[in-house]
C-alpha cells in the first residue's frame, strides 16, 4: 500500500476547506517551490497559493499557519525565518509554503491560509 | 488572487549579448527601492510565474527590470525574444528587500551580477537620502566589462564625497567582504544589503552574522 499524507487547507477568506491526500514520495507535483512542500502539494492538486517570487524564499506571499502536524515538517532555516519575520500576521507557527516539505509519508497537517499578503499600492500612469 | 497588470515593452537595453534591461510602460506602480515585480509568462502552454527586481528607481515613469541569460530556463529566454510593443502581465510590487531611506549607519551596499538591479535604487535613494555616513558599494562581477550601470556608479561616486564604488571579481567576493568588514576592524555598526544569484548570498550572510553584526543589520535577497 502506497503511503497516504493528509493536508486539510483551511482559508481564512471562507472559502470551503479542502484535503489532499497524496504520495509525498511522489513529489515534485509541479514545478515550483522545493519538491514536497506544501506550495508544491496545493499547486499540483489545483489550489492556489500566492507564490510571487516563483517559490525561491523571497517573500512572504506563500504564509501560511500549521494548525496541526507541525512536527511532520522539515524544519525551517534561517532564510525562511528571515522572510517570516517581516510577514503579515506572523504566528509561532507560521511557515512558508515554498519550503516547509512534509517529510513523514504518514503526515495528518491543518494549515490555513491567511486572508491577506503584503500590501500593493498602485497609481494611475503618470499619477 | 494578486491584482494583474498589463505593461508594453516600451525600450530595450542591451547590456551585454545576454543581459538585457526591458523598460516596461504601464499602470504606475507605487514601490519600495529593493522590490520586485511577478511576471506571468506564457511558456509551452502554461503561465510561469517569474520574479524580476525593479531596477529603475520610484520616481521614474518606465518599470525597468534587468535580467540575463539562465542557460536551461525557460522565463528568460522568453522575455529576451519579447520585441518593443510587446506585452508583459505581472503582479506586484513584492518582496521585503527595501530601503526607504539612509540608514543611521555606514551602509555597505554589495552586489553580484545581475543582483545590482534591487539595489541599483537602493543606492540611489540612500544618496538622495544621506546622513553623514559613508555608503560603500562592492560589485561583484567577472571582469570590470561585465559590470552593469558602471558609468552611472562612477558618476555617483564622484559626485557624492561619502559614496565609495569598487569591483572584485565575483570568485573573490567572500574574501573581499571578510578582509574588509570582518578581519579589517572591530566596527560592528555597520548595515549590509546584499544581493545575489546562489549560494554566494547565505555565505555573505552567515560569515557577517557569526562575525558579531547584528542579525536584522544584515539584509539580503538570494535570486
Amino acid at each position: 500500500m502506497p503511503s497516504v499524507a493528509r493536508i486539510r487547507v483551511i482559508f481564512e477568506n471562507g472559502d470551503p476547506e479542502r484535503v489532499i491526500e497524496f504520495d509525498p514520495a511522489r513529489a515534485p507535483f509541479q514545478h515550483d517551490g522545493k519538491p514536497g512542500s506544501i506550495l508544491d502539494v496545493l499547486l499540483g492538486h489545483g489550489i492556489h497559493l500566492e507564490h510571487a517570487c516563483g517559490g525561491n524564499c523571497a517573500c512572504t506571499t506563500c504564509h501560511v499557519i500549521v494548525k496541526g502536524g507541525g512536527n511532520t515538517l522539515s524544519a525551517s532555516d534561517d532564510s525562511e525565518e528571515d522572510l517570516l519575520d517581516k510577514a503579515p500576521g506572523l504566528t509561532p507557527t507560521s511557515r512558508l509554503g515554498c519550503q516547509a516539505m512534509v517529510e513523514d509519508p504518514d503526515a495528518e497537517i491543518v494549515v490555513v491560509i491567511p486572508r491577506y499578503t503584503i500590501n500593493q499600492i498602485v497609481s494611475e500612469h503618470g499619477g | 488572487m494578486a491584482v494583474e497588470y498589463e505593461a508594453r515593452v516600451a525600450r530595450i537595453v542591451e547590456h551585454a549579448p545576454d543581459t538585457r534591461s526591458l523598460f516596461l510602460r504601464g499602470p504606475r506602480l507605487a514601490f519600495r527601492p529593493g522590490q520586485f515585480i511577478s511576471c506571468l509568462l506564457p511558456v509551452g502552454g502554461e503561465t510561469l510565474i517569474r520574479p524580476y527586481s525593479i531596477a529603475s528607481s520610484p520616481e521614474e515613469d518606465d518599470l525597468e527590470v534587468c535580467l540575463n541569460l539562465v542557460p536551461g530556463g525557460l522565463a528568460s529566454p522568453h522575455l529576451l525574444r519579447l520585441p518593443v510593443g510587446a506585452a508583459v502581465r505581472f503582479t506586484g510590487p513584492w518582496g521585503t528587500f527595501v530601503l526607504d531611506r539612509a540608514p543611521e549607519a555606514e551602509a555597505v551596499f554589495i552586489a553580484d551580477g545581475t543582483g545590482v538591479a534591487p539595489i541599483r535604487p537602493m543606492l540611489r535613494r540612500a544618496l538622495a537620502t544621506a546622513t553623514r555616513h559613508p555608503l560603500r558599494l562592492l560589485y561583484g562581477a567577472a571582469d570590470p566589462e561585465r559590470l552593469l550601470y558602471r558609468a552611472e556608479l562612477e558618476a555617483l561616486a564622484r559626485q557624492h564625497t561619502g559614496f565609495r564604488f569598487e569591483h572584485v571579481p565575483s570568485a573573490r567576493l567572500r574574501d573581499e567582504v571578510a578582509r574588509r568588514w570582518v578581519d579589517g576592524d572591530a566596527d560592528r555598526c555597520r548595515r549590509f544589503f546584499i544581493c545575489g544569484v546562489g549560494e554566494i548570498v547565505p555565505a555573505l550572510r552567515d560569515l557577517l552574522r557569526r562575525a558579531g553584526y547584528e542579525r536584522r543589520a544584515v539584509q539580503y535577497e538570494k535570486w
